[in-house]
């Protein structure tokens, strides 16, 4: 009997380690062509997620920054070129996943946060270290091995999106440091530039009490992120590509998109917090005054709307195009019984928006009560 | 002999009650057109299922807290609440946009009651990709008031359509809602809708001073 025990025993250690030490890196794009049972699988559930994604309209749709961010991605990992997808997530959390399958999501919360192309590739090859070193794989078997899931209670079916967005354990979160580093400086990029991407998001989610439970808003994780590249920073002298005019001119748009996001979500104290700090705001468009302003609104404390109104002024000022703002100064102006401003302002407005302006019929309502 | 009494009281009141309880639902009818609550009353297509008496309280988790909140909403549906449902809401000035924490005043324009509307919609049902399609001033019962409409896609790729009236004065924020399937339903019962929309009145009591949270609600508050 006691023989029998530890046969069992001996077996079901030996086919434990087998199954977490038989997993290794892909090397290339046709290397993923052998990914066959449990693996084959979790592509399957991967495949899933994406139709998920694509079909209920998340995919935020920019042809253009889109391919500059695949270019990016192609820059990093030519062997992989044409398996691995990057797509932009139309969410203003600050996070980026990888799937097992190789399509990696961006977030435009996280594209605004962003300086510069040094710092996109250090989080881009973050996030293909994942599926090279096919870490949803050797989670999943290693959960199988330690029943450590089952006892969490996470259903196994989504295990693999749930790891890849809200993170991965400590150990391959710091392999994928490491590899993604190592290929940041190979492509020629400068890697002091990757430490400052995290030092930046963690400010923010200490800044702003944020708790979601997302891989970049999950703070110890984000401190470990740091030290781990400020260890390999250590190692190497600056040097290389940055890339901050080239990453600006695709990405303009879209940091002022995830502004006005985050302010029809609630979100304004993220906008307040970008936008009033000079560091932070120096590589928004001027317009972005005008989601500042729509922010204090949102707030209400003590001199918000003294503060709004400034903010407005300011986008008047360096923005002198950009419509909202005098739909806004025309409001301020009627509330406060200034008809002659609020008219000018109303007017202004309608001559510099679009025809199809969703508030264009307000404004017009707004001037005929006035006159 | 005073505990029997008590005791066969007790046991008829409660055999009572449990005889006669009010229906949640009722089917609208010719002769029970006009759905009424105590802030507003208006009238119901003949066919529609709706809520025999108004909600007067809902309960939000709102920041991970529990909290009761009190309303006035009133439902109603023709073909069940999971397909497509109107609902005829009054919230109170305090807690009139309650996801984003947000009251509201007489002075308040119906452009801005629209935006935070939408922004304590996309948070109270955690739908951030809530689209706004249009957004127009309209009137409803003669006053100023948005009408919007709203789309999103499940994660099958169905489309839902809201559309929205509302409006703001010192008594709270009104709001008439009607959701359905882009696909055959949203077109097919819009204009029962917008029936309801121009039959929608506000009545004198709506100007009552706003009712205490009672003592039981405060305990999941």
């Amino acid at each position: 009997m006691n023989r029998i025990i530890g046969l069992v025993l001996t077996l079901f250690i030996v086919s434990g380690c087998a199954t977490t030490g038989g997993v290794t890196s892909f090397t290339n794009a046709a290397d993923t062509s052998s990914v066959r049972e449990n693996e084959g699988r979790l592509w399957h559930e991967a495949g899933g997620f994406d139709n998920t994604i694509e079909r209920s309209g998340q995919i935020y749709d920019d042809r253009r920054a889109t391919d500059y961010l695949q270019g990016v991605m192609d820059r990093l990992y030519p062997e992989f070129k044409g398996k691995i997808h990057v797509r932009i997530y139309d969410s203003t959390q600050l996070n980026a996943f990888a799937l097992p399958n190789g399509s990696i999501y961006f977030n435009i919360g996280l594209l605004a946060r962003i300086e510069n192309e040094a710092q996109l590739a250090a989080v881009l090859a973050h996030e293909a270290a994942h599926f090279i070193e096919r870490h949803s794989f050797r989670q999943r078997v290693s959960a199988k091995n330690t029943s450590a899931f089952a006892v969490s209670g996470i259903p196994f079916s989504n295990l693999a999106a749930i790891s890849s967005i809200s993170g991965f354990s400590r150990d391959l979160e710091r392999e994928a440091d490491q590899k993604g580093y190592e290929r940041l400086i190979k492509s020629g990029y400068n890697p002091l530039e990757a430490h400052k991407v995290f030092q930046a998001l963690a400010n923010e989610v200490r800044i702003l009490g944020i708790q979601e439970p997302f891989f970049f808003s999950s703070h110890p994780k984000l401190v470990e992120r740091i030290e781990t590249f400020k260890e390999l920073a250590a190692k190497h002298k600056g040097g290389g590509r940055t890339g901050a005019e080239e990453y600006n001119r695709f990405i303009q748009p879209i940091r002022l998109e995830a502004l006005r996001k985050d302010v029809g979500q609630d979100r304004f104290k993220s906008v307040i917090l970008v936008m009033e700090d000079q560091n932070l705001r120096r590589y928004y468009p001027a317009a972005g005054y005008y989601y500042l302003g729509e922010a204090y609104l949102r707030r209400d404390q003590k001199d918000d709307t003294q503060k709004a109104l400034q903010a407005f002024k300011t986008t008047e000022r360096l923005a002198p195009t950009y419509a909202p703002t005098y739909k806004r100064l025309g409001m301020h102006y009627m509330k406060i019984g200034n008809k002659g401003q609020a008219l000018q302002y109303f007017n202004k407005y309608l001559s510099l928006a679009s025809s199809d302006a969703q508030d264009r019929s307000y404004v017009q309502q707004y001037i005929g009560s006035l006159k | 002999m005073m505990i029997r009494k008590v005791s066969a009281l007790l046991v008829l009141v409660a055999v009572l009650s449990g005889c006669a309880p009010t229906p949640y639902w009722t089917l609208t009818d010719g002769a029970n057109k006009l759905a009424k609550s105590k802030s507003f009353e208006m009238i119901v297509p003949e066919g529609w299922n709706r809520t025999t008496a108004p909600d007067t309280w809902d309960r939000l988790t709102i920041d991970d807290k529990v909290q009761t909140i009190l309303l006035e909403r009133m439902t109603a549906s023709r073909d069940g609440t999971g397909i497509h449902t109107i609902t005829v809401t009054r919230r109170y000035p305090d807690t009139a946009f309650p996801a984003i924490k947000k009251k509201s005043n007489a002075n308040m324009l119906p452009l801005e009651a629209a935006d935070l509307y939408v922004s304590d919609l996309r948070k109270r049902t955690g739908l951030e990709r809530l689209k706004v399609l249009s957004n127009k001033p309209v009137t409803v019962n003669g006053k100023q008031a948005f009408q919007l409409v709203m789309e999103f896609k499940n994660d099958d790729g169905l489309r839902t359509r809201m559309v929205s009236h509302g409006f703001v004065d010192k008594t709270g924020f009104y709001t008439i809602n009607y959701r359905a399937p882009t696909l055959y339903y949203y077109e097919r019962d819009y204009s029962d809708y917008a029936r309801l929309v121009r039959s929608f009145r506000q009545l004198k009591e709506a100007f009552d001073p706003p009712p205490e949270i009672p003592g039981w609600a405060k305990l999941f508050t």
